[in-house]
């Protein structure tokens, strides 16, 4: 470990000083999350107007705009865990990484649906190969690949450490990806339709989009946090910590199902 | 701004076909994400009771010569 | 002195490699041939599921002939370390003094000319099946040229990746869709201008700046993804 590093860095990706600080965090993002997720869909659904041009079907944006970014921002996420992982072959960092994946591949699945129900009603069709459609399509390959590379291993730490190392190839990738599929879509002159017009928002549309971007940054820390925990949970299954956690849940579970 | 109506909320200016299932997968794919690491974790545990119980029942009863 | 001694040694350790991992290759020809065969399969499937029309062929052709060749490179990838790995020789040139990117590049370009090409030297003839206008051949050859050595570098980075795993045929193609995109887009850009008329030099560019990154990276890459993946 590096000396730069601050002591409560290393105090903090000890796995059980996280688990216990994730599990004490964990309801708070959720909670946040789902209060600002309420507030963004009261906002969108009801209080925002109709779209001039495309009438309530814009309202698919609310979570088809949030969605796609939080596929991009996890997956920066993924390959910053997986650097610091490679590097300082810290056990956290692996499985911060690790356990990312799914959450960024779940965000990219949702942004290519509600895309593409929001593509029926106004291109008339469920797909078109579109610059931005095809990107997010290869980001979900990227994803699917590191988690399959994850999966494929016996050793679970070693197999972290390979599909650490593809996360890093495919982040390098991403902006390559996107700049050919620019130029294949300017050579190949395909649909120039755009869903999103260029800053053409009113704020009581702006506003629950942007809540719903907040809203989903605390949902992915609650679900990060609860992956971690119960990856944490069995990648230590040997240690003392470990034992007393699952002694304690046992008591517990005599009488009723433990909450966290 | 007219009054708030069920009947035209549910109908979506003639779009539900397609927003409320976008609102659905957004909700179906998000509850799954987070039940599946709970459901995980609630397996482990108990698999790991059970690896204790028996290798505590190992150290109280010394295997006879079997 | 001493400089100059390491450098031949290690030209010929470099020379040692590559004979005898096309020395092997030789001795197996008929997996050499498999690519080819594939290939050959693919391309007469096209018409018939298609239709013998020329123009329909003939706007198709050039894509079809890459992504076919993009197809059978993949189906020959996966042994490209398999052999080794089961004879132990990857560990002994993991463990052998000479830099280990640099013996990895031998074994890619080994890998290269006994998988590629044969497919770059069958492929105008495929393509001519599909009757691609004989212009646009020597575009579609440069292509080739260009982007079969690209796969087999991001191919054996890949490889490598997955060489402590027992499975790796689906996977492979799964990990390698993403980073063979741009490769598809500009090669098969290239000749689809050609074919258009229009300049092809732009994307025939990128493709040769794609290269010589490649040629920079990926054997390190390649090293340090083999040092991660058999935990050595």
């Amino acid at each position: 470990m590096a000396n730069w590093i601050p002591l409560w860095v290393h105090k903090l990706s000890s796995p059980p000083n996280f688990y216990r600080f994730a599990g004490t965090l964990r309801p708070w993002a959720l909670g946040l999350a789902l209060l600002l997720g309420a507030i963004a869909l009261y906002g969108g659904l009801v209080l925002a107007p109709a779209d001039y041009q495309q009438g309530d079907a814009y309202r698919i944006i609310f979570i088809h705009v949030p969605c796609a970014w939080m596929g991009l921002f996890v997956y920066g996420v993924m390959a910053i865990a997986s650097f610091i992982s490679l590097v300082w072959r810290i056990k956290l960092a692996e499985v911060v990484a690790m356990e990312s994946a799914p959450i960024g591949a779940a965000f990219t699945f949702i942004t290519l649906c509600t895309g593409s129900l929001w593509g029926k009603p106004m291109w008339g069709t469920w797909w078109t190969w579109d610059a931005r459609l095809t990107s997010e399509l290869v980001l979900l390959f990227l994803y699917l690949g590191v988690i399959g590379l994850y999966h494929s291993f016996e050793d679970r730490r070693q197999g972290a450490r390979a599909a650490a190392f593809l996360a890093i190839i495919g982040i390098i990738n991403v902006p390559i990806v996107h700049f050919s599929v620019n130029w294949w879509n300017t050579l190949h002159q395909g649909s120039t339709v755009r869903l999103l017009g260029p800053s053409k928002m009113s704020g009581d549309m702006l506003w629950p989009l942007l809540t719903m971007m907040a809203a989903t940054k605390f949902y992915y820390i609650a679900s990060l946090f609860g992956r971690v925990r119960t990856d944490l949970l069995s990648l230590e299954s040997g240690k003392d910590w470990v034992r007393q956690i699952a002694e304690a849940q046992g008591h517990a579970a005599a009488k009723q199902e433990g909450r966290r | 701004m007219s009054a708030f109506s069920w009947d035209s909320f549910i109908a979506m200016g003639g779009y539900a076909a397609y927003v409320w299932p976008a609102y659905a997968v957004f909700f179906i794919v998000l509850i799954a994400d987070y039940v599946s690491p709970t459901l995980r974790r609630r397996r482990d545990l108990r698999e790991l009771r059970a690896r204790m119980a028996r290798q505590s029942a190992r150290q109280q009863r010394p295997p006879s010569a079997s | 002195m001493g400089v100059r001694m390491s450098r031949t040694r290690l030209s010929t350790a470099c020379v040692a490699v590559l004979r005898r991992d096309l020395t092997l290759a030789w001795r197996r020809r008929g997996d050499i041939v498999m690519p080819v065969l594939y290939a050959l399969i693919v391309i007469t499937l096209f018409p018939f599921a298609l239709g013998p029309e020329d123009a329909l062929l003939q706007r198709i052709a050039g894509g079809v002939v890459l992504v076919t060749m993009l197809l059978a490179m993949l189906l020959a990838l996966d042994a490209m370390f398999r052999s080794d790995i089961e004879d132990g020789s990857l560990e002994q040139l993991m463990l052998s003094p000479q830099p280990l990117a640099l013996m990895l590049g031998m074994k890619i370009l080994a890998h290269w000319i006994t998988t590629a090409l044969p497919l770059i030297l069958i492929a105008p003839l495929l393509a001519g099946m599909l009757h691609l206008p004989a212009p646009v051949m020597p575009v579609l050859v440069y292509a080739l040229l260009l982007a079969t050595p690209l796969l087999s570098l991001l191919g054996a980075v890949l490889v490598a990746l997955t060489a402590g795993t027992r499975r790796s045929g689906m996977l492979l193609a799964l990990m390698l869709l993403p980073l063979c995109v741009p490769v598809v887009i500009f090669a098969a850009g290239a000749v689809a201008a050609a074919q258009q008329g229009l300049p092809w030099l732009a994307p025939m560019a990128w493709l040769g700046a794609a290269l010589v990154m490649a040629l920079v990276l990926a054997p390190l890459a390649c090293a340090a993804a083999l040092r991660i993946a058999l935990d050595a």
